[in-house]
C-alpha cells in the first residue's frame, strides 16, 4: 500500500495524539517526548498499536520535536530519535498495511523577520529530519501544527528537495480563521498546493466543532485532499480532561463530511477510542463529491488577491530612470523601498512589482533582502521582476506566498530557464509576447507566442490559471499602428486562451505632450479590451481614477461605493499631528520650520532657498544650527522624544528637497560622511537604532542601515565596502552584548578604520570601553555629537 | 498533570496616556496638544490591531535546602534572588503574555513611514503589555481568595537568568498556545511580551523587596537620574 493508493479509499484515517498519551503513560513533565523512542520504545509502540487497532491507516512517528534546535539539551541527535521513532512505528505497523509518516512539527523558534531564524537555516534543520526519515524508511512525510507559512514552506521545500515521498501538511488556525502569524486559509492553500504538497489541512488548536468555516474556505481554495486533525477540544484546567468524548468528536467529524474532508485524525487529547469512533462514523458515511473551481489568485501569507476583476500592480519599485532609487539601492536603503511600497498600497495598488536590478550591486542579494523586508511590512502580494532567472529563483525562494514572476518570453532559452523555477515554487508567471526575433507587429503573431508560452507552461505542470500574458505596449510616437494591435492581442488572449492579461501602460506616451492623457486613455481602452493587471504608477491619480471609473461602469464596484469614497469632494483633512503650534502670520524661515517640526513648510522653504543659495550653505547655516538648538532643548528636558523626531522629520524633508535638486543637476550626493548602523546579531529591538538613524541622516550623514539581527561579517563587509567613517552598533540585552563584542573584535581584527560607536539600554560607558568601542552614545543626540566630533 | 490555561481578555488592555508619557520620558512635564493627539491616534491604531493573549499555570512550591522547587514541573528555578522572592509561598504561578506579532508589525511599519509615530506606538504597546500583565495577575489572584501574593518576577531580573526564558515558555507551551517564542539570544518574540512568576502564600510576602531602594541598578539607572521609575519599581509601589 502506498499513499496514492490509500487515497482511493473513501476516507483515510490518521492516528490521534501522541504527546498526551505518553504523558498518561508517565512521561515526566518537561521531558522530551521524542527521547522516549530511545528510552521507552515499548511505550511508544504501545501508543501506535492502540491507534492501529482502532483503525488508523496512517500513524505519525513520535518525532514532532525531533529537530536539532529542540533536541539541543536532550543528549540525542535528530537522526537517533528519528531512527528509533520509525523503528517503533514500524514494529507496531508490521503486517497491518498501516503506513508510517515521519512527523515534523515546528522548529520552536520564529523565523526572520519576526524572529531571528534564517529561512535557509530552517530549510536545513528540516532537511536533516527528512533525510533521516528517508534513510530509516518512512512512507510519507507529515508536516503539522505550523503557524508560520514561511516555516511550513521551509519544511515542504526540505521534503521536496530531499525525498520523493508524498508530503502532507497541516497548519494550526485560531477562531479568527488566521494563524498566530496572520496566515489565512486561502494563502496556505495557494502556497502549499503550489509547492507540490499532496494533501493539506488543519490540525490542533480548535476542536472539531469549530472547524466548519475553515474547512469551507479551504475547500474553495484547493483541489488537494483535505486533512482535519483537530484537538479533542480544550483541556479542563483543573482535571486536565479534554472536552470531547470519542462519540461527540466523531459526530462533529461527520458534520464535516459534506464539506469534502478526506483524511481525518485527532490531535491533542484524542485517544485510540476517539479514532475508533471516527472510523465507525466514516465507515458508514459516503464522501462528498467535490467540485473545485480553481480561482486565479496570488497571495502573500496574510492577504489573498483573487484575480476576479481589475487589480492594479504598482510599478514604482524599479530603478529604471530614477536617480534617487538607484542611490538608495547603492547604500542598501531598504527603508526607502519600503516607503515606496507603503505609498503605493495606500494609493490603491494591490500587487507590487519588485525590480532592483542595477549593474553596480548584487541583484540577487538585494532581491532577497527586499522580498524579506517587503513581505514583513506590506500585505500586498509581490511580483518578482528580473531578467535573471537566478534572481527570480532567489526571490521566490524566500517569498512566503504565491508571487508573480515578471517574466518569461517566447524564446526557448527563456522558457526553459524560467518555467521550471515557476513550477518549483508554485508561482504565477507573466509571458511576454516576444521571442528571439523581437516583438511581432501583429496581434495574431503575438497571440501565437502567447499560445506557445501557455503550452510550454502546461507541459511543465504550471496550471493554466497561473499563466498571465503581457501583449506589450509600444510607444505610440514611434509605432503608431502598434497600439491597436496590442489592444487586439489583449482581447484575443483573454477570449481565446482564457488567460489573465497584464500590461505596462505608460510606455505608450513617450515623446508626446500631455502624457497623462494618453496613458489614461490607453489604460481605459485596454481595460475595455480585457486587461486584468495594469502595471502602473498608482500615485498618478488620473490612472487610478480611470481604474475606478472602469470598475463603476462595468458594474464591478457595486453602487459605486469605492468610486464615491475616493472621488467625492474631499473634506480638507487635518494634517497629521505635529507639534507645530500656530504658524499663522509667523515669518517662516527654515530654522523655525525645523524647530517646530513643519515638514511641508521645511521642504517648500528649502526649494525656494535652493534657487538662490548653495545646498551646503543651507545645510550648514540653517539646518544644522536649527537641529542643534532642538538637540540642546532635548538634552535639557525642554522638549521630548516626539518633538525631537518631528524636527528630524522636517529636516529630512528639507534634505530630500536638496537631494532631489542635486540629483537633477550635478548628480552628486550631499553627504558629510558615511556611517554604518546595525542592531547586532540576535537582537531584534531596533527602535533605538532607527531613531539614531533618523537623527544622523538629518545632519547630512549618509547612513547605511544594515537593519537588525545583523551578522558580524555583514557589518565588516559594509564598513569596508562603503569605507565608513563610523560604525554604530546597538544591543538591548545582556545576551546580545556578546554579539556586539564579537562584532567589534572582528572589525578590529581586520583593522577597519571606522570609529566604533555603541549604544543600547544596558550599555554603559565603562562597558563600551571594555569591549573595544571608541565611543558610547547614551542617546540619539549624543550619537550626533560623536559623529560631529569624528567626521565634522 | 498540570495544564496551562489560556487567558484572552474580554476587553483589550486599555492604554493610559499617562503611562505612554512616562515611557516617552515626559516625567512631570506637560505634553502639547499635538503630541497628545498623536498619542491618541496611536492608541486607537494599536487597540485595533493588537491581539492580547496570555497563558498561565500554577505549581505547588516547596523549599529544598532553602531553594524553591516547583512540583510536577520540568522547570527549575535558578538564583538566590528568586529563592528570596518566593520565601514563605506554597504555590507559584508562571505566566506569559503577549500582544502578538500584529503589534510588532504595526510598530515596524510606523517606523518606516513616520518615526515619531513609531516611537509613540512603541510606548503605547509597552503600556499595553504592562496593563495586560496586570490583568493576568488579577485573573490569577481571583483564583486564590484570601491569599497573599508576591510581585511578579521575570527571567532577566537580578540573578534569575534570562537563559531560562525558553524553558519557561516550553513549560507553559506558550509557543503553541499563544504564539510566543524566544530566539537564540533569549529575547521574546513577539517583542511586546512578558513572562513572569508570582508566589502565592498564606501570609504577606516577606521575601525579596522590589523597588528602587533594592535594585542593583539604582546607582546607574537613567530613569532615576531623571527622577522617574521603571515598570518594575512601579509594580512594587
Amino acid at each position: 500500500m502506498d499513499f496514492q493508493r490509500l487515497l482511493n479509499k473513501p476516507f483515510v484515517i490518521l492516528d490521534g495524539a501522541m504527546g498526551t498519551m505518553l504523558q498518561k503513560l508517565g512521561l515526566p513533565a518537561g521531558g522530551h517526548p521524542e527521547a522516549m523512542n530511545i528510552t521507552h520504545p515499548e511505550m511508544v509502540e504501545k501508543v501506535h498499536r492502540g491507534y492501529i487497532e482502532s483503525g488508523a491507516d496512517i500513524i505519525y512517528t513520535n518525532t514532532f520535536g525531533a529537530n536539532r534546535y529542540k533536541l539541543q539539551k536532550s543528549g540525542y541527535t535528530p537522526e537517533e530519535v528519528i531512527s528509533a521513532g520509525i523503528k517503533a512505528a514500524r514494529k507496531a505497523a508490521e503486517g497491518t498495511g498501516c503506513l508510517v509518516a515521519l512527523d515534523i512539527g515546528p522548529i520552536g523558534q520564529l523565523l526572520e523577520p519576526s524572529g531571528t531564524l534564517d529561512f535557509e537555516e530552517a530549510v536545513d534543520i528540516f532537511a536533516e529530519q527528512v533525510k533521516a526519515g528517508v534513510k530509516y524508511g518512512a512512507d510519507l512525510i507529515a508536516i503539522e501544527t505550523m503557524t508560520d507559512l514561511g516555516e511550513a514552506r521551509a519544511a515542504v521545500l526540505a521534503a521536496k528537495e530531499n525525498s520523493s515521498l508524498p508530503v502532507i501538511c497541516t497548519m494550526t488556525f485560531e477562531k479568527s480563521k488566521r494563524t498566530f502569524t496572520g496566515c489565512t486559509v486561502s494563502a496556505m492553500a495557494l502556497t502549499l498546493e503550489g509547492l507540490g504538497a499532496d494533501a493539506i489541512g488543519i490540525n490542533c488548536s480548535l476542536g472539531p466543532d469549530e472547524l466548519k468555516p475553515l474547512v469551507e474556505e479551504l475547500a474553495a481554495w484547493t483541489s488537494l485532499p483535505i486533512i482535519v486533525k483537530p484537538n479533542a477540544g480544550l483541556p479542563d484546567p483543573v482535571t486536565g480532561e479534554y472536552k470531547f468524548s470519542p462519540e461527540n468528536f466523531a459526530k462533529h467529524i461527520a458534520d464535516l463530511v459534506p464539506l469534502g474532508i478526506k483524511i481525518v485524525g485527532g490531535c491533542c487529547g484524542s485517544t485510540p477510542d476517539t479514532i475508533a469512533a471516527v472510523r465507525r462514523v466514516l465507515d458508514s458515511a459516503s464522501p462528498a463529491k467535490r467540485e473545485v473551481k480553481t480561482i486565479p489568485a496570488v497571495c502573500s501569507a496574510v492577504k489573498t488577491v483573487p484575480l476576479d476583476s481589475v487589480r492594479v500592480v504598482g510599478e514604482r519599485i524599479n530603478p529604471t530612470g530614477k536617480k534617487l532609487f538607484k542611490q538608495a539601492l547603492l547604500r542598501q536603503d531598504i527603508d526607502y523601498i519600503i516607503d515606496q511600497a507603503i505609498d503605493q498600497v495606500d494609493a490603491g495598488a494591490e500587487i507590487l512589482d519588485v525590480n532592483v536590478g542595477i549593474p553596480e550591486i548584487d541583484e540577487k542579494q538585494m532581491m532577497v533582502k527586499c522580498v524579506k523586508a517587503l513581505q514583513s511590512m506590506v500585505r500586498a502580494p509581490l511580483q518578482i521582476d528580473s531578467s535573471d532567472p537566478a534572481v527570480i529563483e532567489a526571490g521566490l525562494r524566500v517569498y512566503h506566498g504565491k508571487a508573480i514572476v515578471n517574466s518569461v518570453n517566447g524564446d526557448e532559452e527563456s522558457l526553459d530557464s524560467v518555467l521550471p523555477i515557476v513550477k518549483k515554487y508554485g508561482a504565477a508567471v507573466i509571458g511576454l509576447t516576444l521571442d528571439k526575433s523581437g516583438i511581432p507587429k501583429t496581434a495574431k503573431q503575438r497571440f501565437q507566442i502567447a499560445e506557445r508560452i501557455l503550452n510550454r507552461a502546461l507541459e511543465y505542470g504550471i496550471p493554466r490559471e497561473s499563466v498571465f500574458i503581457d501583449c506589450l505596449t509600444l510607444t505610440a510616437s514611434a509605432e503608431q499602428e502598434g497600439a491597436s494591435e496590442t489592444l487586439k492581442a489583449v482581447r484575443m488572449c483573454k477570449e481565446k486562451l482564457g488567460l489573465k492579461t497584464v500590461l505596462g501602460v505608460s510606455n505608450i506616451s513617450f515623446g508626446l505632450p500631455r502624457r497623462e492623457l494618453l496613458n489614461q486613455t490607453f489604460l481605459t481602452l485596454a481595460l475595455a479590451h480585457g486587461l486584468d493587471l495594469p502595471i502602473i504608477n498608482p500615485n498618478a491619480e488620473s490612472m487610478m481614477n480611470a481604474v475606478r471609473a472602469f470598475r463603476l461602469l462595468y458594474n464591478i464596484d457595486k453602487g459605486g461605493a469605492e468610486y464615491i469614497r475616493a472621488l467625492a469632494e474631499k473634506v480638507e483633512s487635518e494634517p497629521p499631528a505635529n507639534p507645530a503650534g500656530n504658524t499663522q502670520g509667523a515669518n517662516l524661515n527654515l530654522g523655525y520650520a525645523v524647530e517646530n517640526g513643519l515638514k511641508d513648510e521645511a521642504a517648500q522653504i528649502t526649494e525656494k532657498l535652493l534657487e538662490t543659495t548653495d545646498p551646503m550653505q543651507i545645510i550648514d547655516t540653517c539646518l544644522i544650527p536649527a537641529l542643534d538648538r532642538v538637540g540642546a532643548d532635548f538634552e535639557k528636558g525642554r522638549i521630548f522624544l516626539p518633538q525631537l523626531i518631528y524636527s528630524a522629520g522636517a529636516a529630512q524633508a528639507a534634505f530630500e528637497a536638496i537631494k532631489t535638486r542635486m540629483s537633477k543637476s550635478s548628480g552628486g550626493e550631499v553627504s558629510k560622511g558615511k556611517i554604518v548602523l546595525a542592531t547586532v546579531k540576535g537582537d531584534i529591538h531596533d527602535i533605538g537604532k532607527n531613531i539614531v538613524k533618523v537623527m544622523l541622516e538629518n545632519y547630512g550623514y549618509t547612513v547605511i542601515d544594515l537593519g537588525r539581527d545583523v551578522d558580524y561579517n555583514l557589518v565588516l563587509d559594509a564598513a569596508v565596502k562603503h569605507d565608513a567613517d563610523i560604525v554604530g552598533l546597538s544591543a538591548l540585552m545582556t545576551t546580545t552584548l556578546k554579539s556586539m563584542e564579537k562584532t567589534i573584535a572582528l572589525l578590529k581584527e581586520h583593522n577597519v578604520k571606522a570609529k566604533i560607536m555603541v549604544g543600547g539600554a544596558v550599555m554603559t560607558a565603562d562597558y563600551a570601553g571594555k569591549i573595544g568601542a571608541d565611543y558610547y552614545a547614551r542617546d540619539a543626540k549624543e550619537a550626533v555629537d560623536i559623529a560631529k566630533k569624528v567626521i565634522g | 498533570m498540570n495544564t496551562a490555561r489560556v487567558y484572552i481578555p474580554e476587553t483589550p488592555p486599555a492604554v493610559e496616556v499617562q503611562d505612554v508619557l512616562h515611557y516617552l520620558g515626559y516625567g512631570s512635564a506637560q505634553p502639547d496638544d499635538d503630541t497628545l493627539g498623536l498619542i491618541n491616534d496611536c492608541k486607537l491604531k494599536l487597540e485595533a490591531v493588537m491581539e492580547p493573549k496570555a497563558v498561565y499555570a500554577s505549581y505547588p512550591l516547596k523549599f529544598v535546602e532553602g531553594y524553591p522547587v516547583l512540583e510536577n514541573c520540568g522547570f527549575k528555578l535558578v538564583g538566590r534572588e528568586i529563592a528570596e522572592h518566593l520565601q514563605g509561598c506554597s504555590t507559584a504561578v508562571m505566566f506569559a503574555a503577549t500582544l502578538s506579532l500584529s503589534t510588532d508589525m504595526l510598530i515596524s511599519q510606523a517606523q518606516a513611514k513616520d518615526m515619531a509615530a513609531g516611537v509613540v506606538l512603541d510606548c503605547c504597546a509597552t503600556a499595553a503589555i504592562e496593563k495586560l500583565s496586570e490583568m493576568v495577575e488579577t485573573e490569577i489572584k481571583s483564583a486564590y481568595p484570601g491569599r497573599y501574593f508576591t510581585t511578579k518576577y521575570s527571567p532577566g531580573y537580578g540573578d534569575f537568568p534570562i537563559e531560562l526564558q525558553k524553558g519557561f515558555l516550553d513549560t507553559l507551551n506558550a509557543q503553541k498556545l499563544i504564539g510566543l517564542y524566544t530566539n537564540e539570544a533569549c529575547l521574546l518574540v513577539p517583542i511586546k511580551s512578558v513572562t513572569a512568576i508570582i508566589g502565592v502564600g498564606d501570609e504577606p510576602p516577606k521575601g525579596l523587596k522590589t523597588g528602587c531602594a533594592f535594585c542593583r541598578l539604582k546607582d546607574n539607572c537613567s530613569f532615576r537620574k531623571r527622577g522617574q521609575y521603571c515598570g518594575l519599581s512601579k509594580a512594587a509601589e
